[in-house]
């Protein structure tokens, strides 16, 4: 398997749902044998399977509580899957949410170095990073206040900076590009593209078409759980669309 | 341009999809941790950092918080007491600290997967990382206290032995057992979130129910069932073993015995296997119950 490819075979993943959700020991007890027979499965994603080839961008489409954010999370490693299978190659920029790991009281310094341990970098290696992350944050001198005194637009942007600088195979991301002002939107497509020339998988969850046709010829759709579509983006928005407006089916439960 | 349904039925194995993979193995685990030892220093420092932030006192907080006990504890049992051991205030600290940095490390330890849920969520990481090092920030607090530790016995013209060369050695062994209890108890937590009263009740019981205050020296003899009882729970009791580790070389000048080294290792060693293979084991679920 080359570095930046990503495989999911047939891969579902089931939450139990029960009446009421056990957290107590003496709710587990009293009401263990019933939930044992009656655990109903909810499936956030089943029956999903895609092969995303090193280099190739693809656009994950579809409505709220689809299963984009799950299957996102599941190619970052975060969720494990409960039927089927998923592996990926090589090392992964799973940033789901821009500066997820940021601790507020910390100042924007500390939480470069913060991030890129959640990352699994040295503190040496991040050293070696830090200058090029402060120079794309466009931050300055804010880098060393607490990042609870940052706006949302700075907030994501050290947080792009720190995602696209951690030398990915695979980048992963969701809803990158709706903060930030429209310059530093730019930018980040600008690195993305050079990302994508040198040959990074890209997926990339996109709510709006201009963008995921500019960076993503392909786009999977999906819609209650399941892949609907696998293709180019045009067509997949099609889909996309086509789906919005018919019937609705209700989730899928299983017992 | 395929549907995904169709694709799958029509061809259920396209050559070009690579095997399934493995499943990762125990081995992979540490590994995966090893690599993110440097998180959990990182963790540590932040812990440390946000803990004592707008302090005035900041890390003496550390030495205070054991000292104001051993205050409280020396005057009402010396009181009450009155044939209590001469320099009862160093006997009463030597066994409070270790006692004290298992059962923070403990309480701490158990909330550390549901406090960083927010990261669980979202970032692919080993969350044994959390329960360690919260382990590790106490065993930092461990460490500076024993400064104050040392400046009484000082004063109170405690001999300073050889023996206090074995620390070193009880930490470590201390540090094991936390570890694996704290992640034992961090895994139960994230499923039953009861786990966390129970074992504040359970630690109140234990801190009498070990030889902290006293020692086993001074049990005497007595017949009744419940003081049998009473010494079978002392003698099967980890913390019987753990804490004259530190208490041996600090107030009686001598190293542990060897039997105290051997039972206390072996409970660390057995702590820690229990609670890693079920941390790792349950670990993948937790996020379903956050």
């Amino acid at each position: 398997m080359r570095n930046g490819q990503i495989s999911l075979w047939d891969m579902g993943i089931g939450y139990r749902i029960y009446r009421e959700k056990v957290s107590t020991l003496k709710e587990a007890v009293v009401s263990r044998f019933r939930h044992l027979r009656t655990a109903e499965r909810f499936w956030a994603l089943r029956h999903v399977s895609l092969q995303i080839a090193p280099g190739e961008a693809i656009a994950l489409v579809g409505h709220n509580g689809s299963g984009k954010s799950t299957l996102l999370k599941t190619i970052a490693g975060v969720l494990a899957p409960s039927e089927g299978a998923v592996a990926t190659q090589g090392r992964i920029s799973p940033m789901i949410e821009l500066g997820a790991g940021f601790d507020a009281e910390l100042s924007g310094r500390d939480n470069i170095f913060l991030n890129g341990a959640l990352l699994g970098f040295s503190r040496k290696q991040m050293e070696a990073k830090f200058q090029r992350i402060v120079d794309f944050s466009e931050l300055g001198d804010f880098i060393d206040l607490p990042v609870k005194n940052y706006s949302s637009g700075m907030y994501a942007r050290l947080g792009f900076a720190i995602a696209q600088d951690v030398d990915p195979d695979i980048l992963i991301i969701d809803e990158v590009l709706a903060v930030g002002d429209e310059r530093f939107q730019e930018k980040c497509k600008r690195r993305i593209q050079e990302f994508r020339t040198a040959g990074v998988t890209f997926v990339f969850v996109s709510h709006s078409l201009p963008i995921a046709r500019e960076l993503c010829p392909r786009a999977a759709v999906l819609h209650h759980g399941r892949l609907a579509f696998d293709g180019p983006t045009d067509a997949a928005w099609e889909r996309y669309r086509e789906l919005e407006r018919g019937p609705t089916p209700g989730p899928v439960l299983q017992a | 341009m395929i549907e995904a349904a169709q694709q799958t039925r029509a061809d259920p194995s396209p050559p070009a999809v690579p095997e399934l993979p493995d499943l990762p193995r125990r081995s992979s685990r540490i590994a995966e941790l090893w690599r993110f030892r440097q998180l959990v220093a990182v963790l540590v420092v932040r812990e440390l950092k946000v803990r004592y932030k707008r302090s005035v006192l900041g890390l003496l907080w550390t030495m205070l918080n054991p000292l104001l006990l051993m205050v409280v504890y020396a005057v009402v049992f010396t009181t009450i007491l009155p044939a209590a051991q001469p320099n009862f205030s160093i006997f009463l600290l030597a066994g409070l600290l270790p006692w004290l940095y298992f059962s923070t490390s403990l309480m701490q330890g158990l909330m550390s997967v549901l406090s960083n849920q927010e990261l669980v969520r979202k970032i692919r990481l080993p969350q044994a990382v959390f329960p360690l090092s919260v382990v590790g920030s106490n065993l930092v607090n461990f460490t500076l206290s024993l400064l104050p530790l040392f400046v009484i016995m000082a004063a109170l013209r405690q001999p300073f032995t050889l023996a206090l060369a074995f620390l070193p050695a009880a930490a470590l062994v201390l540090t094991l057992f936390c570890a694996g209890v704290t992640l034992l108890f961090a895994t139960a937590t994230v499923f039953f979130r009861d786990v966390r009263h129970l074992t504040e009740v359970l630690l109140q019981m234990l801190l009498y129910l070990s030889p902290v205050l006293y020692d086993l020296r001074q049990l005497g003899e007595h017949r009744t069932w419940w003081f049998h009882l009473f010494r079978l729970e002392l003698r099967l009791n980890p913390l019987s073993y753990l804490i004259p580790l530190v208490r041996d070389p600090v107030y009686y000048g001598r190293l542990p015995s060897l039997t105290t080294l051997a039972v206390a290792s072996l409970w660390a060693a057995g702590a820690l296997l229990v609670g890693f293979a079920a941390f790792t084991r349950l670990e993948p679920r937790h996020i379903h119950h956050l």
